[in-house]
């Protein structure tokens, strides 16, 4: 009874591999010579080049989240935790500066994590905070920021405060019905070995496939929006910070790189610069397509914009305080 | 997906980033240091995807029954049927592998005008031909106004950007933090002989020497030689 449907399903997947194997062998001409389209060849770049430089950080996210459900006990993170929302989302906030990884990797923990059976709350502050103000992140923009250690403090304490302010708002209005999926419990294959295997392999494809879609949106973006229509903002003080902050929506730049970027950009203000730094790690169009796939769209088309402000706010407030 | 077909999807993504390693293409996309880290994830996914196809192989034979079997198969079936898509990447370097950012990246990207960053630099020794990265050559160039070039020739290598451009050509390197997708070019107009027509995207090295800056903020070379090259392995600076 069990053998018959997996037998099919596994007969479906052997078909779309050979008919991506026939459509490819056909198809192969006609791609290279499409590839002689400057835009083309851009855009498979730079889709390319999204892919291959998150997957690490995926590999490290699928593997620390196959871990939890294997090896920790279910509740035992939460209780780790204090039981009160107010304040687990600040234990929570600071906790994510303990993975290095980059955003994507923090998805896929995020989601065991409640499924572990930790407060939605805490949980989303923690896909929050992880890639904003990790180790690794704070390095990266040190070195970026030569001689500007303010642009650490600020990226720092803008994330963890954007982090916790989602984390806030959502324990007192969020609807935690809307993540009943991601809440379930992860799959018991058996051992531990066995659940661990199942675990990342499944986190892999789910949060894998929405990469590439998010990676597809951020180089068609790349490609057809000219960088002048942003420099444009440049000159106004508030408009050069909402033009950087929906820059890095747009850019979708691993949060270990971008700092690269936000130097580069002189000509905006740091306090722009640092929304850049604050936002970008918290949503992009990558990202966007990765949260819409692991919680469901319901969920992310509230807390995305939730989170942007939030994002926008603190590094608001944090530029005018420090920079 | 079933375990063998998601399997699959897992192995040849890890085939595929081993082998972007081991012919070096992978410095297309990524920076140079990123090799050891997409190598060691390669490896991972491959071993984890040809786990799952052998497992899944067996699994008639050795099917441990699960109580939540229906739930369980129904979220898999919603949750990672998606993952397909990782086949389109793939496919995309094996059948059509995307070339390094070209010519066209390069109006496009902010941060075309160099600026110096502060750096000053001490002059070159009398006497020298120095090969430069592009970004030197425009931090030099509008450091005290190019005197740290102090006459002598450097040797620069990129792309042609701009086959015509106010008497002579743009020549441009992509410099990169992470991943092409944060690519900022550096260009140079080259003045002088053409032993070679600057085709459009064509690799030269060229050497010559320090003209100055173009009213539009590019730094410009008195170009003595212009030889065509292949493209490097590391197309980016």
């Amino acid at each position: 009874m069990v053998d018959v449907p997996v037998r099919r399903r596994g007969g479906l997947g052997l078909a779309v591999v050979a008919a991506f194997v026939v459509v490819a062998a056909l198809a192969q001409p006609w791609l290279r010579r499409v590839l002689d389209v400057p835009a083309v060849a851009n855009w498979s770049t730079i889709f390319v080049a999204v892919v291959v430089q998150a997957s690490p950080f995926l590999v490290l996210g699928v593997a620390v989240s196959g871990a939890v459900a294997a090896f920790v006990p279910p509740g035992a993170i939460s209780r780790l935790l204090p039981a009160r929302p107010a304040l687990a989302v600040p234990v929570a906030a600071v906790a994510g500066a303990a993975l290095p990884g980059c955003e994507c990797g923090s998805v896929p923990v995020a989601r065991r994590l409640m499924g572990h059976g930790v407060a939605p709350a805490a949980a989303l502050t923690f896909l929050l905070s992880s890639p904003a103000v990790n180790p690794v992140v704070l390095v990266a923009t040190a070195v970026a920021f030569p001689g500007r250690p303010e642009m650490v403090l600020g990226r720092a304490a803008g994330g963890l405060l954007a982090a916790a302010g989602v984390g806030w708002v959502w324990s007192a209005i969020g609807r935690d019905d809307l993540l009943a999926r991601a809440r379930r419990p992860g799959h018991d294959a058996g051992s531990p070995l066995a659940t661990f295997l199942a675990t990342a392999q499944h986190d892999f494809l789910s949060a894998g496939g929405f990469l590439v879609i998010g990676a597809a949106a951020a180089a068609t973006l790349q490609t057809v929006v000219p960088r002048s229509v942003v420099d444009a903002f440049a000159t106004s003080p508030w408009g050069s910070v909402l033009a950087l902050a929906v820059l890095a929506v747009v850019l979708a730049i691993c949060s270990e790189a971008d700092a690269f970027v936000a130097a580069s950009l002189r000509q905006f203000s740091p306090t722009a610069q640092l929304a850049f730094l604050v936002v970008g790690p918290m949503v992009d169009v990558k990202l966007i397509a990765l949260h819409a796939g692991t919680f469901g769209r319901a969920f992310t088309v509230r807390f995305v914009p939730l989170a942007f402000a939030s994002a926008l706010g603190s590094a608001a407030l944090v530029g005018w305080w420090l920079l | 997906m079933s375990t063998e077909a998601g399997g699959t999807a897992v192995l040849l993504v890890g085939v595929l980033l081993v082998r972007l390693v081991v012919t070096d293409t992978y410095q297309r996309f990524v920076q140079v240091g990123m090799g050891p880290w997409l190598l060691a994830a390669g490896v991972l996914l491959a071993a984890l995807g040809l786990v799952a196809v052998v497992r899944g192989l067996r699994a008639p034979a050795t099917t441990v029954p699960h109580q939540d079997d229906h739930d369980r198969d129904h979220d898999h079936a919603h949750g990672d049927r998606i993952g397909w898509l990782l086949l389109v990447p793939v496919l995309a370097v094996l059948l059509a592998p995307p070339p390094a950012l070209g010519s066209y990246g390069v109006d496009r990207s902010s941060g075309v005008t160099v600026t110096a960053g502060g750096r000053t630099y001490s002059p070159l020794a009398a006497g020298g031909e120095y090969p430069m990265a592009l970004r030197e050559f425009g931090e030099r160039a509008v450091d005290a106004n190019g005197a740290s070039f102090a006459g002598n020739p450097v040797e620069l290598t990129g792309f042609v950007a701009r086959p015509d451009d106010t008497g002579g050509f743009r020549l441009a390197r992509f410099q990169i933090s992470c991943c092409a997708a944060d690519a900022v070019a550096a260009v140079v107009r080259v003045y002088g002989v053409a032993t070679v027509a600057p085709e459009q995207d064509r690799w030269l090295t060229v050497v010559g020497t320090f003209r100055g800056v173009g009213p539009d903020g590019v730094p410009e070379l008195d170009a003595a030689a212009t030889v065509p090259v292949d493209a490097p392995v590391d197309p980016y600076e």
